[in-house]
């Protein structure tokens, strides 16, 4: 490994602190806000509820939804840094950018498109609520809509970045 | 006395939560507040276009291990995609510390460490946004 690739990887694990420690500090949050979920029977027979009563639906979305922006800034900081070597050098540049194609980047990446995907789709739930005023049915509607693609989007995506590894 | 005490003596209802965050309400500037509000909407409707397809050009279409340095010397030599770029580099940046700093004031009610911890922010986003700026405007000369 070159004194580049370590580096980046260095980059990287503090990438992956920050989003464990930020993730930390709003599940923390949360808990003290009242919104901890606890998995007891009472839990499941909450989940039947019509989707208009649940209420918690738009806590969690708001919950993934700062997570999940969260990571991806953090993941930016550090990308544009690998991108900017290329002024540097070319060399350089085409080094650290093999790391990309490893078996960890390619997990990392099928985890950074899921966040992608949720993180796009349900802002623009989040936008239409501003401009069109929706009912919180229709809301509601939206944000399964939006998991819904994020998790088809998401799995499809998984599969080409995942398929060099068993070439 | 608590603030909690204090309202019901006085006849008014107790704030639900006077802790952290009637605190930070105070302390913002509405116009800035709603400045922000239109930037990360403005610059996420951008984004979610720019990005995915950034993501799904050099993840999807072309498999990551060949987006070396032929290929992004190929793509900065066309004025759409150093526009594309540019374009993304400042929404995502723009986005992302606005959105950054609402968490921010979220979490730190010490007015002290969330001064501290905005500093990071800008400066962290100020290098990032200034090192893809030069990056970008390296690759044109």
């Amino acid at each position: 490994m070159t004194v580049s690739q370590g580096l980046f990887l260095i980059g990287f694990s503090l990438v992956l602190l920050a989003v464990v420690i930020f993730a930390a500090i709003v599940l923390r949050d949360a808990a003290r806000m009242g919104s901890s979920a606890n998995v007891t029977r009472s839990f499941f027979r909450r989940l039947r509820r019509p989707s208009a009563e649940r209420a918690e639906l738009d806590r969690w979305a708001f919950y993934a939804h700062r997570l999940s922006g969260f990571a991806v800034f953090a993941f930016l900081l550090l990308h544009i840094v690998d991108i900017s070597l290329f002024s540097l050098s070319r060399a350089r540049y085409d080094d650290v950018h093999k790391l990309y194609g490893s078996v960890v980047l390619r997990c990392f990446e099928c985890g950074l498109l899921f966040a992608i995907l949720f993180h796009a789709f349900n802002g623009l739930r989040l936008l239409s609520i501003d401009l069109v005023n929706l009912r919180i049915e229709t809301s509601r509607r939206l944000l399964l809509a939006a998991v819904t693609l994020t998790i088809a989007g998401g799995a499809a995506g998984s599969v080409v970045i995942l398929k060099p590894l068993f070439a | 006395m608590t603030e909690t005490e204090n309202a019901i003596q006085a006849g008014r209802a107790p704030a639900l939560r006077p802790s952290r965050r009637t605190a930070r309400r105070r302390e913002t500037r509405p116009r800035a507040r709603a400045a922000s509000f239109v930037l990360v909407r403005v610059t996420g409707l951008a984004l979610t276009v720019l990005v995915l397809g950034h993501f799904a050009l050099t993840h999807i279409v072309h498999d990551v291990a060949d987006t070396n340095s032929t290929f992004v010397a190929r793509r900065w030599g066309s004025a759409l995609w150093v526009a594309w770029d540019g374009l993304m580099l400042a929404s995502a940046i723009a986005h992302g510390a606005a959105g950054v700093w609402i968490a921010i004031d979220d979490y730190t009610p010490d007015p002290v460490k969330r001064g501290r911890r905005r500093a990071v922010l800008l400066s962290l986003s100020g290098l990032a946004l200034a090192l893809g700026t030069i990056a970008i405007a390296a690759a044109e000369w």
